[in-house]
C-alpha cells in the first residue's frame, strides 16, 4: 500500500491524529526523569557494591530492568506515535507507574529473600510490557500507512522477547525451578532479553534515529532491509532461546547465526548513511561505539554458545555481560538521551542550545572512559585493574547523570518547597547512612585472638557451613573456589571476595566478632541453591570448649549430603555372606546407645542393636532355628521383635531394662527378607532412632550369584533422640533425610563394587518407620524380582523390572547384571527420598 | 532525679522549641498569614516572626543546645576518637553533622530573606525543617545515656 491508497472501512477513532492531550514536552521530561533516576540508582549501586546483598544482580537489573526497560517503553511509544502519526494512548502514565512498581518489587523481593513476591512482581513487569505491546499493536492497526511503519513490528517483536525473558526470570527468582534447569534458563533469559528486548528495540529505532542524529536523509532501502532483517532475527532468536532451554546446542548456535545475519542486514542501510554523512556529533560517536560493541558481542556470543557444553553457557556468558551492558546498551542509551533529552525538554531555542551544550560537556573524556572500561571489565584481569574499570564506568555514567539532572532542573525548575524537602531528605539520608555504618557497637569482650579457617566453595555448598568462634575473635577466612563454576563469598558485615574462578582463592579478614554473621555466594541463584554459611558466636562458657579454634557444627537445615565424610568413618558393610552351615544359629545382640555418623559430617546419638544401624544381618534357610540372646546395655528399656518368626509375642517381645538379658528363640518357617526392630513403646521413636535390622531367609533353590548386598532403608530424624523437637518431627512425619544402612548418601562416598557382566543380587528391606521404598538402579534393569515371599519376575524371560516397591516393613531382592563399567546410582525412586539421602552408587569395573 | 536529668531536660526542651517552633510557623502561622493578611501586613508579620525566631536561635537555642550537648557527651565518656566508632559514637557524630548542616541552611534562609531572594529562602527554610526532623530521628536512635 502506498501513501496515496484509499482505505475503505470505519474511520479510526481512538488513535486519530489530533491535538495532544497534554504537553508532550512536560510528559517527556517527567518520563525521562524516571530513566535518569534509575541511572542514578545504578551509579549508587556501583558505588555501594560491597554493601549490597547481591551486587552484580542488582547493578545489572537496576540498569537493564530499571533504566533501559523504562527508556524502551517510553521511547518506543514515542516513536510509534511519531512515525504512525497517531495519538498517544491514555494509559501510558499508569502503565509506566505499574511497570516501575513491579520493577521495584522484583528488586526488593529477589534481594530481600522474598522469592514469591519477586516472582509475582516479575509477572507484573511481563504484564506491563504485554500491555505496552498490545497498545503498539492497536496503534499500528488504526494508523494510516506510514513510510516507517515497519519499525513498529520491531518494537512488538522486542516486547514479545521481554515477555518470554521476563517469564523465565520470574521462574528463576521464584526459586521453584529444579536446579538442573536453572543454568539453561539463565542462559535463555540473558539471550532473549539482551538480544530481543534490547537488541531488537535498538535496531528498530536506529533505522530512523541514526540518520536523524547524522542530520541526513534516511537510506532508500531501509524498509526492505528492516523487513528482511526482522524475518531473520525473530526465528533466530526463537531458535536460540528454545535451543538453550532444551539443551540442543546446534539449534542455539544456528539461531544466533541467523540473528547475527539479521544484524548485518539491518546495519547495512545505516552503514550506507555513514558513507554519505560521517558522524560529527557526540551522540553519533557514542552510538557508533555502541553498535561496534554490539557486533563484537554477537560474534563472541556465537563462539561461546558453540564451544561450551549446555549447562555451562550461562556461566561462560558472564564475561560477555560488561561488553553488552556497558559497551552496547549503556552507550546506545547515553547516545540516544544526549540527542533526545534537549529536544523533549524544550524550553525554547536558547534553553535547547544550552541543554545541548550541557549534555555534550566533556563527551570525549566520557566516551574514552566508557570504551576503555569495557575491556577492563570483560577480560580476566587482576582485581585492581577491574577496580579501575569500575572507576571509569562511574566517570562515564555518573557524569552523564549529573549533567542530565542539571538539564532537567534548569528546564523545569521545581518549587522551592520541593527543593527544600529533597535537600532536607538527602541531608538526613546521608546522616543516617553515617550513623548506621560499621554495624553495631562492639561489645567489650576480651580479644580471643586470630583464627584462620579454610573455606571451600564447591558443589553449590560453602564448607564449613557453620563456623563457631568466641566473641572478639578476629577470623581470617581463606576462601578457595574448588568448583568448575565461578563463585564468591559475601558476608553480611560487608566483607567479600571478588568473583573467584576455578581454583582461585582470596582471604577475608574480619574485625572482632560481636554477633552472628551470615555469608553467601552472590552469583544469581546460588544462594537459593544452598550456598550459604553462618559464623556463630559462642557463649563464653562454650568458648572454652572450642578453644582449639573455629569448629564445624551441624544444623538440620544445613544438611549437606555432598560434603565429605568425617575422617575415620567406615561404611556399614553391605556385603551379604552366604548363610552359615547348620540349622541352628546362636546370636547375641546388645542394645546400645552409640554416636554414629548418619550423614556426611553429621554425628548423632543413635539407639542401636550391636552398635550399628541397621543391626547385624542374620541369614539362614527355611526351617532354621535362631536363638537370640538379647542384652540391654543401654540406659532405657528395649525389646526386640523378629518378623521372621511366628510365635506368641507376650514373653519374647517384652521390654527388658538396662542390664537385663532375654532369650528369644524362633524358627524361620518361611523365606523372605524380614525386618526386626525394637518393640518397646513408643516404637516410633525406637525404630526412628535406629533400632532395626534384617533377617534373610533364603528361598529354597536360591541360585548362587557373583555378589550379594543388603540395603536396609530408614529415615533420619536429626536431633537429640527423644527430644521434643525430634518427636515433633517424628509425629509430623518430617524426616531430615533418608538412609541406606544408617547413613544418608553414605554409599555415594563409599560406592558398592561390582564387575561388568557379574550377576549382583541386592536384598532390600524397608525399615521406615513411616515410608517404604521404590528401589531402583539408574542404568540397570532387574531380570529377577522377589518380594515378600514370592517371585514377581524370574530370570530367563524377556520381561524386566525397574523398581522393587516395598511398603514399610516389607522386604525382597532384585538381581541385575551391569552391562559395562561405570558408576550406577541406586536410589529410592520416590525422588524426594532419593535426593534427601536414599542414594548410593555402584562402581562397576572391567 | 540528678543534675544530669536537668541538663538532659534543657537539651530536649530547647530542641523541642526549635523544631516545634519551625513546624508551628510552617504549618500553622504561614498558611493563616497568607489567608488573613494583605501583602504589606503579611510581610511585616513574617519578618518579625523570623527576626524573633532568629533571636531565640542565637540567644537561647544554640548556646543551650551546644552547651548541654557537650556536657552530656562528656558525661557519657565520648571522646573525639570514639566519634568514629560504630554505634553510639557514629550516631552522635552524624547528629552533630546534620545539626551543623541545618544551622547552615537556617543561616542561608535568613541571608536570602535579607537579600530578597524569596524562593531560595523558602527552599532553605524547608531544608532546615526537614533536617531538624532528621536530627530528632537520630536522637531517638541514640542508646539511652
Amino acid at each position: 500500500m502506498t501513501p496515496t491508497d484509499v482505505r475503505i472501512g470505519p474511520a479510526p477513532q481512538v488513535f486519530s491524529p489530533g491535538p495532544p492531550r497534554r504537553p508532550r514536552a512536560s510528559w517527556h521530561s517527567r518520563a525521562n526523569a524516571i530513566v535518569v533516576g534509575w541511572l542514578a540508582l545504578t551509579v549508587l549501586a556501583v558505588v555501594a557494591q560491597h554493601r549490597l546483598p547481591e551486587p552484580r544482580w542488582l547493578v545489572i537489573h537496576m540498569f537493564l530492568l530499571g533504566a533501559v526497560t523504562n527508556a524502551i517503553v517510553i521511547w518506543s511509544e514515542h516513536f510509534a506515535v511519531a512515525l504512525l502519526r497517531v495519538r498517544a494512548e491514555r494509559w501510558d502514565l499508569i502503565r509506566l507507574g505499574a511497570l516501575n512498581a513491579a520493577v521495584v518489587t522484583v528488586l526488593y523481593g529477589a534481594t530481600g529473600g522474598h522469592p514469591g513476591l519477586a516472582a509475582a512482581a516479575a509477572g507484573g513487569v511481563v504484564a506491563a510490557v504485554a500491555w505496552h505491546v498490545s497498545a503498539l499493536i492497536r496503534m499500528a492497526r488504526h494508523a494510516l500507512p506510514s513510510r516507517f511503519g515497519h519499525v513498529i513490528a520491531w518494537y512488538i517483536a522486542a516486547g514479545v522477547a521481554l515477555v518470554t525473558g521476563g517469564t523465565l526470570g520470574g521462574l528463576m527468582v521464584s526459586q521453584r525451578v529444579p536446579w538442573a534447569w536453572h543454568e539453561r534458563m539463565h542462559a535463555a533469559h540473558a539471550e532473549v532479553n539482551l538480544l530481543g528486548w534490547v537488541g531488537l528495540t535498538v535496531l528498530g529505532t536506529l533505522f530512523t534515529l541514526w540518520p536523524t542524529i547524522l542530520r541526513t536523509r534516511v537510506s532508500d532501502w531501509v524498509g526492505v532491509s528492516a523487513r528482511w532483517a526482522l524475518r531473520l532475527a525473530v526465528p533466530g532468536l526463537a531458535l536460540t532461546t528454545g535451543g538453550l532451554l532444551l539443551a540442543v546446542r546446534w539449534a542455539a548456535v544456528a539461531g544466533l547465526a541467523a540473528y547475527a545475519a539479521a544484524v548485518a542486514v539491518a546495519l547495512a542501510p545505516l552503514a550506507e548513511t555513514v558513507r554519505r554523512r560521517r558522524p560529527h556529533t557526540p551522540a553519533a560517536w557514542v552510538i557508533a561505539a555502541g553498535i561496534g560493541w554490539f557486533e563484537i558481542a554477537i560474534l563472541t556470543d556465537v563462539v561461546i554458545v558453540a564451544t561450551h557444553p549446555q549447562g555451562e553457557v550461562a556461566e561462560a556468558l558472564a564475561p560477555l555481560l560488561p561488553l553488552v551492558i556497558l559497551g552496547f546498551v549503556a552507550q546506545i542509551l547515553l547516545g540516544a538521551l544526549t540527542h533526545l533529552l534537549p529536544v523533549v525538554l524544550g524550553g525554547g531555542p536558547a534553553r535547547l542550545k544550552a541543554n545541548v551544550a550541557l549534555l555534550e560537556r566533556g563527551w570525549t573524556v566520557r566516551l574514552a572512559a566508557a570504551n576503555l572500561a569495557v575491556p577492563l571489565l570483560a577480560l580476566p584481569l587482576p582485581p585492581l585493574v577491574s577496580l579501575a574499570g569500575w572507576g571509569l564506568v562511574l566517570v562515564a555514567l555518573g557524569s552523564f547523570v549529573v549533567l542530565a539532572v542539571a538539564a532537567l532542573i534548569l528546564t523545569r525548575r521545581p518549587s522551592p518547597a520541593l527543593t527544600g524537602v529533597v535537600a532536607g531528605c538527602l541531608l538526613t539520608a546521608v546522616a543516617v547512612a553515617v550513623a548506621t555504618s560499621g554495624g553495631p557497637e562492639p561489645r567489650a569482650t576480651a580479644t580471643v585472638g586470630r583464627q584462620t579457617v579454610e573455606v571451600t566453595l564447591a558443589d553449590m555448598r560453602i564448607r564449613p557451613g557453620t563456623i563457631q568462634a568466641a566473641p572478639g575473635t578476629r577470623l581470617v577466612l581463606h576462601v578457595v573456589n574448588r568448583d568448575a563454576q565461578h563463585h564468591d563469598l559475601r558476608l553480611a558485615t560487608g566483607e567479600h571476595t571478588p568473583l573467584l574462578g576455578p581454583g582461585e582463592s582470596a582471604t577475608l579478614q574480619l574485625g572482632p566478632l560481636t554477633r552472628d554473621v551470615e555469608g553467601w555466594c552472590t552469583v544469581a541463584g546460588h544462594r537459593a541453591a544452598g550456598m550459604t554459611m553462618r559464623i556463630v558466636l559462642l557463649g563464653d562458657h562454650s568458648a572454652h570448649a572450642h578453644d582449639t579454634g573455629a569448629a564445624m557444627t551441624h544444623n538440620p537445615a544445613d544438611l549437606d549430603l555432598t560434603a565429605p565424610m568425617s575422617p575415620g568413618w567406615k561404611p556399614y558393610d553391605a556385603t551379604l555372606r552366604p548363610a552359615p552351615g547348620g540349622t541352628e544359629h546362636h546370636v547375641e545382640i546388645h542394645a546400645k546407645e552409640t554416636d554414629l555418623q548418619v550423614a556426611p559430617g553429621v554425628r548423632q546419638r543413635m539407639w542401636t542393636f550391636d552398635g550399628t544401624v541397621p543391626g547385624p544381618v542374620l541369614r539362614g534357610k527355611v526351617g532354621d532355628v535362631f536363638t537370640i540372646t538379647f542384652v540391654n546395655d543401654g540406659t532405657m528399656g528395649h525389646g526386640i521383635d523378629f518378623h521372621a518368626g511366628a510365635l506368641a509375642p507376650d514373653r519374647p517381645m517384652r521390654t527388658i531394662q538396662p542390664g537385663e538379658r532375654l532369650t528369644y528363640r524362633f524358627r524361620a518357617n518361611r523365606a523372605g527378607a524380614w525386618l526386626y526392630h525394637c518393640s518397646t513403646m513408643p516404637m516410633l521413636q525406637h525404630i526412628a532412632n535406629g533400632m532395626y535390622g534384617a533377617v534373610i531367609i533364603d528361598p529354597p533353590g536360591l541360585p548362587r550369584v557373583d555378589r550379594e548386598y543388603v540395603l536396609v532403608q530408614g529415615e533420619l530424624y536429626l536431633g537429640q533422640p527423644g527430644s521434643a523437637a525430634q518427636v515433633a518431627k517424628l509425629r509430623d512425619g518430617r524426616p531430615d533425610a533418608w538412609m541406606f544402612n544408617g547413613t544418608a548418601a553414605g554409599y555415594d562416598h563409599a560406592p558398592l563394587t561390582a564387575r561388568a557382566g557379574e550377576r549382583v543380587r541386592i536384598w532390600v528391606v524397608a525399615a521406615g518407620p513411616g515410608s517404604g521404598t521404590a528401589f531402583h538402579i539408574v542404568g540397570a534393569q532387574f531380570d529377577t524380582a522377589y518380594k515378600e515371599g514370592a517371585y514377581l519376575l524370574h530370570r530367563g524371560g524377556t520381561g524386566g523390572a525397574q523398581v522393587l516397591d516395598l511398603a514399610p516393613a516389607q522386604g525382597g531382592y532384585v538381581e541385575t547384571v551391569f552391562p559395562e563399567p561405570g558408576y550406577y546410582p541406586f536410589v529410592d525412586h520416590d525422588v524426594l527420598h532419593g535426593e534427601a539421602g536414599a542414594h548410593g552408587m555402584f562402581q562397576v569395573t572391567e | 532525679m540528678t543534675g544530669w536529668s536537668v541538663i538532659r531536660f534543657l537539651h530536649v526542651t530547647s530542641a523541642a522549641l526549635w523544631v516545634g517552633g519551625q513546624l508551628t510557623v510552617s504549618l500553622v502561622v504561614l498558611p493563616l498569614a497568607r489567608r488573613m493578611l494583605d501583602g504589606e501586613q503579611r510581610g511585616r508579620v513574617l519578618r518579625e516572626i523570623g527576626r524573633r525566631f532568629g533571636l531565640f536561635t542565637g540567644a537561647v537555642f544554640l548556646p543551650v543546645q551546644i552547651g548541654t550537648g557537650v556536657l552530656l557527651a562528656w558525661h557519657k565518656g565520648v571522646t573525639w576518637e570514639s566519634l568514629a566508632y560504630p554505634g553510639y559514637g557514629r550516631i552522635l557524630a552524624a547528629k552533630f553533622l546534620l545539626f551543623t548542616a541545618v544551622m547552615a541552611a537556617a543561616g542561608l534562609h535568613g541571608w536570602a530573606n535579607g537579600r530578597g531572594q524569596a524562593e531560595f529562602a523558602r527552599a532553605m527554610a524547608v531544608t532546615s525543617l526537614v533536617g531538624s526532623v532528621g536530627i530528632v530521628l537520630l536522637a531517638a536512635a541514640l542508646p539511652p545515656t
